[in-house]
């Protein structure tokens, strides 16, 4: 009873709760059929938002005004990069998967040196980087969908007893990213500036040195989740991460980590992500129309968002 | 009054010969684009260049300036319009980012005397002429394709486009239609696919498991890769999938068809379209007041017999295309005064 009640008050168990649910009422509707497929489409589809939702977690975490926003177009320019460089042959899969993370640490480092030497605020900083990647991109790619060599193709929807190996790599990483928070100096300074960038300083933390990391880090794993992406879809394109500006900072809330920085929560990363995967499935199950679906997922969200928090505010 | 008579014995040169005169060849037309992130619209702008930048080497036209804005925001494209209104262009030709929200600045642009002309993303607003694609006839055609291949029906998939714009409204339409007539169909399923295969792919993936067999999907072009890939990662058997024109949907037809004979069809608007939009603007210039201000385009189609002919001309990651001259322009016209 009371390592039950421990567990509810941990704001993550609320994103697997409403997965779930979700996953439930799915099943319900079609009468018990699909719900392993469901699964199985929904861990292949997590694993991209939890790859950046992971580099997103530890630049929100580092306290008021830290976000990265360029993301997509970070992710679309590593697709491109990576598929380029691997032009179609596996034997260049190595080297054309560093040239992706090459890539994404570079567009970290330039939000670093925006933010840093220019002084300019995070949003504004990722923001314009990102119209300045986005051309880039266009310029490069000519919009063109480059397909990615066979051998990459097929990693990616590579699978054990139901499970996609992408998911079980995933795993992987969230777990290195939670020792990595909680064990290391480097994820306490990222906590400690959170909770207050000045005590951090006059306590002796590296303040701008953890700030690079992260953006570079953040950088990096959307180099990563662009290479991946390009594989699993098939082709590289400009508008390939679209969908990750909002999915990264959205696994992030929902999952349990403070917008204000400072307390940061892995596991509610791949909550958060299956939840918004599961309840796509749902609507799109459901047959309701766009409208409607729009309607509900902002509803729903906002549902789980409150019972993550209410406990909270209890005490 | 001199202009008047100059318009006038233009058009009387124009009758004559079929072909325009260096009436226009001090006219700027600028091209307002919202967009350029994917193949469809690289398509588009390299036609609309290509055929634009020879229409002021042989001076045609003045200047054919092409001006694409940063994000896919209303706001933007209407700042956009306001400049090349300030900026003294005689026409524009616009894809426009939203079909209604933009007519106030288009309103403006036809009150300063600058002739308007929009093409896929089309706007309402009265004074601005609009091609368009037959995009109902289009999706009822798919039904009756699949009638022709799956003469015993089946349940079908749909894959929606961008929601709220009218060309997903009309390809739906036709669709529905195209059931209605066919009703050994049933659509069992709808996703929004975006026209882009990413998007489609992720939404295919996710409603597949809950789903009876499909037989057939029915789409709206550059959607149809990504269908492909859920069905294959879902280990589900392959329908017959409408293509969508793109270089990626006809090469896996050609895979499949050289391995067992697959068949399907394939429609989508020509990128193309954007040089229409050109040479009806450079037409009104010229003084033709007699455009339909809604001029309605045939949709390029291919089937199992044609289809292989027109693969190696569509570059790689592209869309197949056709660039229209002012003759085609003309025609297009005509045909629409019936």
């Amino acid at each position: 009873m009371e390592r039950a009640r421990a567990l509810l008050a941990k704001p993550w168990i609320w994103s697997f709760v409403g997965a779930f649910i979700v996953w439930a009422a799915t099943v319900a509707f079609t009468g018990g059929h699909g719900g392993g497929g469901m699964i199985t489409a929904a861990l292949a589809l997590a694993v991209f938002m939890v790859i950046v939702g992971i580099g997103q977690m530890f630049v929100i975490t580092l306290g008021p005004g830290n976000i990265d926003l360029s993301l997509p177009a970070n992710i679309g320019l590593a697709s491109a990069v990576a598929m380029k460089v691997m032009d179609g042959s596996d034997s260049m899969l190595a080297i054309g998967l560093m040239a992706a993370l090459a890539s994404g640490f570079a567009v970290g480092t330039a939000n670093y040196l925006l933010i840093r030497a220019l002084r300019i605020p995070p949003i504004i900083a990722t923001l314009s980087a990102a119209f300045i990647i986005q051309s880039i991109d266009i310029s490069y790619g000519r919009g063109l969908q480059i397909k990615p060599p066979p051998g990459f193709a097929d990693f990616a929807n590579l699978r054990y007893f139901g499970i996609p190996v992408l998911a079980i790599l995933g795993i992987v990483l969230a777990i290195a990213a939670a020792i990595a928070l909680n064990r290391t100096v480097y994820g306490r300074s990222v906590l400690a500036i959170g909770q207050n960038m000045r005590a951090a300083k006059l306590a002796g933390v590296k303040v701008h040195r953890t700030s690079f990391i992260t953006y570079a880090l953040c950088g990096t794993l959307g180099g990563l989740d662009g290479a991946l992406l390009a594989a699993y879809f098939r082709g590289a394109n400009v508008d390939i991460g679209n969908e990750y500006l909002l999915a990264s900072i959205a696994v992030v809330v929902i999952g349990g980590t403070s917008v204000a920085g400072g307390k940061a929560n892995v596991p509610g990363v791949w909550g958060a992500a299956l939840f918004l995967v599961l309840l796509l499935t749902m609507l799109n199950t459901f047959g309701f129309s766009v409208g409607v679906r729009l309607v509900l997922t902002g509803l729903i969200i906002v549902g789980v968002i409150t019972a993550a928090g209410g406990p909270r505010t209890e005490r | 009054m001199k202009k008047k008579i100059l318009a006038l014995s233009a058009l009387a040169v124009l009758l004559a010969s079929g072909t325009a005169f260096a009436d226009t060849s001090d006219k700027k037309i600028a091209f307002s684009n919202n967009y350029a992130g994917n193949s469809w619209r690289q398509s588009m702008l390299k036609s609309y260049e290509k055929v634009a930048n020879k229409a002021v080497a042989d001076g045609i036209v003045a200047a054919a300036d092409v001006f694409t804005t940063a994000d896919k925001e209303v706001p933007t494209q209407a700042a956009q319009v306001q400049n090349l209104i300030l900026q003294g262009y005689d026409a524009i030709v616009i894809n426009a980012a939203s079909p209604d929200a933009l007519n106030g600045a288009i309103k403006q642009a036809c009150d300063a005397g600058i002739v308007v002309v929009s093409f896929d993303g089309i706007v309402t607003e009265p004074c601005a002429y609009r091609v368009v694609v037959d995009y109902e006839k289009m999706g009822k055609e798919e039904v009756e394709r699949m009638a022709k291949l799956l003469p015993e029906g089946g349940n079908l998939l749909e894959i929606r486009g961008l929601a709220g714009t009218s060309i997903d409204d009309a390809i739906h339409k036709g669709i529905e239609e195209g059931v209605k007539a066919h009703p050994q169909f049933k659509i069992v399923g709808s996703v929004t696919g975006d026209w882009d295969q990413t998007t489609a792919q992720k939404a295919v993936a996710t409603i597949l498991p809950s789903l009876p067999e499909i037989v057939g999907v029915v789409d709206q072009g550059g959607d149809g890769y990504g269908a492909a890939q859920a069905f294959a990662a879902a280990g589900k058997p392959r329908p017959t999938i409408i293509m969508g024109n793109r270089q990626d949907e006809l090469q896996w037809w050609k895979e499949q068809k050289d391995k067992d004979g697959y068949v399907t069809w394939s429609a989508s608007i020509a990128p193309g379209v954007s040089t229409l939009a050109f040479w009806v603007a450079q037409l009104a210039l010229d003084g033709h007041d007699d455009i339909p201000h809604d001029l309605i385009v045939p949709y390029l189609s291919f089937d199992q017999d044609n289809f292989e002919a027109a693969l190696p001309d569509i570059p790689k990651g592209g869309v197949a295309s056709h660039e229209y001259t002012q003759e085609d322009a003309l025609t297009a016209i005509k045909d629409n005064m019936k």
